[in-house]
């Protein structure tokens, strides 16, 4: 059965999408985090947006496109999402 | 002091453990709340809340530093922390949001031994007898999940709450044999085994710490 993915999930996934593919350390496109995030680009754009307004995403502007890079307070962010979805999971619940 | 009232003491007591843990569990999962907005993590706050406060109640009538200054009956404050329990045990029960075929058919399974057991009209039977499936129940799941993932931890809280499900299985018999203070502190060890175990992912996420600036 399919599981529905929460908002902060879906945030979490967007937010590691960040951190793990910056492997050149100049951001990740909004491609990459469209394929992994697994959403439509108007819905994506909106949640960019968001992050980036929250401080938990930093927008780096090119010349034709922005990309994305995950900031310090993203990396707590995800960093407290994880330990509680262990603490969660523990119980055998899911966040 | 007589032996009884030894037993007794050592019983309120042990209910303040309860207290400490149930309340312990309910704060870092509200920290989880605030942070992760995860209804399961609300229901799972909300359950030990209500357990906490469910333990206090019976544990200070225990101790009889509440009665005088109520207008009500020990009988009916006990009633009142039982239910107050059994409502903590519902909340456990349902936080899980695993949806399985395995959940209904067990639910379902459940719900035929009540019919035979829910013959008595005393209330604290009922309620014991409630707290009993809720927590098979929350057992059930817990195992299931341990079955999906596999996770140590998840097992651990699996015989925590058979610890404590057998407890409320003997608190039940406790009320319906009287007299038996045996039983009784039975229970109470149980439960607060059960408590304790719980309480493992609560000490490790202590001293692991986590620290996020505010809620995003």
């Amino acid at each position: 059965m399919a599981q529905y993915r929460t908002q902060v999930r879906i945030i979490a996934d967007v937010l590691s999408t960040a951190r793990d593919q910056n492997t050149e350390g100049n951001g990740v496109g909004v491609t990459t985090l469209l394929r992994k995030g697994n959403m439509s680009y108007s819905r994506m754009a909106k949640l960019l947006s968001e992050l980036v307004g929250s401080g938990l995403l930093l927008e780096l502007s090119g010349e034709k496109i922005s990309k994305y890079m995950i900031s310090q307070k993203g990396i707590q962010f995800l960093a407290a999402y994880y330990s509680f979805e262990d603490f969660a999971l523990t119980f055998g619940l899911r966040l | 002091m007589t032996p009884q009232s030894d037993m007794g003491l050592i019983e309120n007591l042990l209910q303040f453990i309860g207290v400490f843990v149930s309340f312990s569990i309910a704060y870092v999962a509200y920290r989880g709340v605030r942070h992760t907005e995860s209804s399961s993590l609300l229901r799972l706050a909300t359950a030990f809340v209500f357990l906490g406060f469910g333990f206090l109640i019976e544990g200070l009538v225990g101790l009889g530093q509440i009665v005088p200054s109520l207008p009500v009956s020990p009988t009916t404050v006990v009633i009142g922390g039982l239910l107050l329990e059994t409502t903590g045990y519902f909340f456990l029960a349902f936080s899980h949001a695993i949806d399985v075929v395995l959940s209904k058919r067990m639910g379902a399974a459940l719900l035929v031994f009540p019919v035979v057991t829910l013959t008595s009209i005393q209330l604290q039977d009922i309620l014991g007898i409630l707290s009993f499936y809720f927590v098979l129940y929350g057992v059930v799941e817990t195992v299931y999940s341990y079955a999906r993932t596999r996770k140590p931890d998840t097992l651990l809280i699996a015989v925590g709450l058979s610890l404590i499900g057998v407890g409320t299985f003997f608190q039940w018999l406790s009320l319906l044999y009287q007299y038996v203070g045996v039983l009784s502190l039975l229970q109470i060890i149980l439960q607060e085994m059960g408590l304790l175990i719980l309480f493992t992912p609560v000490l490790r996420f202590a001293v692991g710490g986590v620290k996020v600036n505010g809620p995003i």
